[in-house]
């Protein structure tokens, strides 16, 4: 990790690859060199503080849109986070959030990114028509088991990845190929659960994966309070291990407390309550992640009056050099 | 420690609170180190069920696909794929759960299965699987020649209609439906010969068809040359002068393609 952090330190035209050597087991290389995330992660844009959704999710009945909330508050609704499962596409007030010029980040909800498999020319395919609509500032998503067997009616699902040094480099491999097939940054996010299986800590595994796919992070303070408590820790336990110039994004989010048999976990339900560990985490995150560029809350399924209150707590938090939405993107004719 | 089998042993013990114990028993399992199993042992059981509708989930999708298998062997005995090998082994070779459960079902759902199965596979077409001589041809992609025991199309589209617009909550309330048609002990007790054909909107046609057609088609599912085939359709009682015509007829409809 210190390694890591030197790497950063050295400037931002680095022209390298990153510091670890991952096989190239995929025939899928770069023709030329590539800078180091340090230098690449300059270009990425500020996008602000916003909110997540996905296919449908605006449309249920008291569930957010979130052009309201642009239009109500410019402010919280910097950017919309789309969560994308490309058998189904966009829904159409993602479509149309996208063509009014609005900033997006596109979050993958159907990739294993540890089974080369899983790249497969059609979900490539279907991947890009997506970001040829959305235009990404960049790609994000939980790195975790997100279908058993193939990608199939049914087999959908969300673990975490196995916290072993082995899982380390099918993951970073998975996440250069998609960054090099797609030519946008992907940043691994640590996933939700209730079983977190492997004898590392949740942040020093991805700080390794970081490491050797030379990435960027999207921390989600929620589901990294859920690990530290179904583990025994305490909700700022292990934070040093974390590469916090490589995290670009964060993902706060109300969450519900569980009991069955005697077993407590934190189920990841995106409510407007945050529990006091999700809000130290974020705190903490907030203070220390000196290349942030977007913060999301997550509350999709919730009406507009209900979500402000936690959108003004996370706002008044957010660091000085998160820059406002610029007045000239909100000219946009969403309807 | 191989992180993809423990992921897939992780799969498996929410999904099968059989294979959970036997994580923490004393036996052997194939495929897992004793290194990796020490880790999932620890781990709170408990941790592993949580979810307590992932099992329904899965019934709730296999169902979707065979409603009237599903009608004729009950819901308990879907659930039970859940535990058996064929899912396992779905979890472990990158497989889909409806081709597996109809690899599962074998005949217990006689020829209602074969239909829901050869629906499942026509979803799922899979392009160029392997490398096929240039002068060969084979059944359509969108086609499935079907041989089942007579009466099944008809117990079919009567058990459809039963189980209505909410077929799960149709087999909860009522358990099976009784009548299934099973193949006789001889070829005298009668068999039928169906062809289904999914079309470019996501929708099958499912109808009768001559025996002569579906075992043509069915000697078309391996890739055969022309000559084999237009043997075959002698054999099922075309004229030799016709046989020729009657494949290019086969690929005009798209019957018979080449690859």
């Amino acid at each position: 990790m210190i390694a890591a952090l030197h790497a950063c330190a050295r400037g931002p035209w680095r022209w390298a690859p990153g510091s670890v050597d991952l096989p190239a087991a995929r025939g899928i290389g770069y023709l030329w060199p590539v800078p180091d995330f340090c230098a690449r992660s300059e270009r990425l844009p500020v996008l602000g503080l916003g909110v997540s959704t996905e296919y449908g999710a605006s449309l249920a009945a008291g569930a957010l849109d979130p052009a309201a909330l642009r239009r109500a508050r410019p402010d919280f609704g910097g950017f919309l986070e789309v969560g994308v499962e490309v058998a189904r596409g966009l829904d159409a007030p993602a479509r149309a959030w996208a063509a009014a010029g609005w900033p997006t980040t596109y979050h993958f909800l159907d990739i294993n990114l540890d089974e080369p498999e899983d790249l497969d020319p059609a979900w490539l395919a279907g991947v890009r028509g997506c970001i040829e609509l959305l235009r990404p500032a960049w790609l994000c998503g939980d790195a975790g088991l997100w279908h058993f067997g193939r990608r199939d009616r049914g087999q959908m699902l969300l673990l975490p990845p196995v916290l072993i040094a082995e899982s380390v480099a099918p993951l970073a491999e998975g996440i250069r190929a998609l960054r090099e097939a797609t030519g946008l940054e992907v940043l691994p996010e640590n996933p939700p659960g209730s079983a977190f299986v492997g004898d590392l800590h949740l942040l020093e595994f991805f700080a390794r994966v970081a490491e050797a796919a030379d990435t960027g992070l999207l921390l989600d303070c929620a589901h990294l309070a859920m690990y530290q408590r179904l583990r025994g820790h305490a909700p700022l336990d292990g934070l040093d291990h974390l590469p916090w110039d490589r995290v670009i994004e964060l993902h706060v989010a109300g969450g519900r407390e569980r009991s069955d048999d005697g077993f407590q976990w934190v189920e990841d339900e995106h409510g407007v309550e945050l529990l006091p560990d999700t809000w130290a985490i974020a705190e903490v995150a907030l203070r220390r992640a000196g290349q942030l560029r977007a913060v999301v809350v997550e509350c999709e399924r919730n009406p507009l009056s209900a979500v402000l209150p936690l959108f003004t707590r996370v706002a008044a938090a957010l660091p000085a050099s998160f820059r406002p939405v610029p007045r000239d993107s909100l000219d946009g004719a969403h309807t | 420690m191989n992180p993809r089998a423990l992921q897939q042993a992780i799969v498996r013990m929410m999904f099968d609170p059989a294979f959970a114990a036997a994580v923490h028993g004393r036996r052997a399992l194939p495929g897992l180190a004793e290194d990796e199993r020490a880790l999932l042992r620890g781990v709170d059981r408990r941790a592993f069920a949580t979810d307590r509708f992932r099992r329904a989930r899965a019934v709730q999708a296999l169902v979707e696909e065979y409603p009237v298998s599903a009608a004729a062997i009950g819901l308990a005995a879907v659930d039970a794929f859940l535990s058996a090998p064929e899912f396992h082994a779905c979890v472990a070779g990158r497989g889909a759960m409806a081709l597996a459960f109809a690899t599962w079902l074998k005949d217990q759902a006689s020829g209602v299965g074969l239909i829901e199965g050869a629906m499942a596979r026509l979803r799922r077409v899979a392009v160029a699987d392997a490398p096929v001589p240039a002068d060969a041809l084979l059944c359509g992609p969108h086609f499935a020649a079907l041989i089942v025991p007579a009466g099944t199309l008809d117990w079919y589209e009567a058990t459809l209609a039963w189980l209505g617009a909410a077929p799960l909550r149709r087999l909860a309330d009522h358990g099976p439906r009784p009548g299934l048609p099973r193949r006789g002990l001889t070829r005298r007790q009668g068999e039928e010969y169906l062809l289904l054909e999914a079309r470019a909107d996501g929708g099958m046609d499912l109808g009768t068809a001559s025996e002569a057609l579906v075992r043509l088609l069915r000697h078309a599912e391996q890739p055969r040359p022309r000559r084999a085939l237009e043997a075959e359709a002698v054999t099922r009682g075309a004229a030799a002068h016709e046989a020729a015509e009657v494949i290019d007829d086969l690929l005009a409809d798209g019957l018979l393609v080449t690859r």
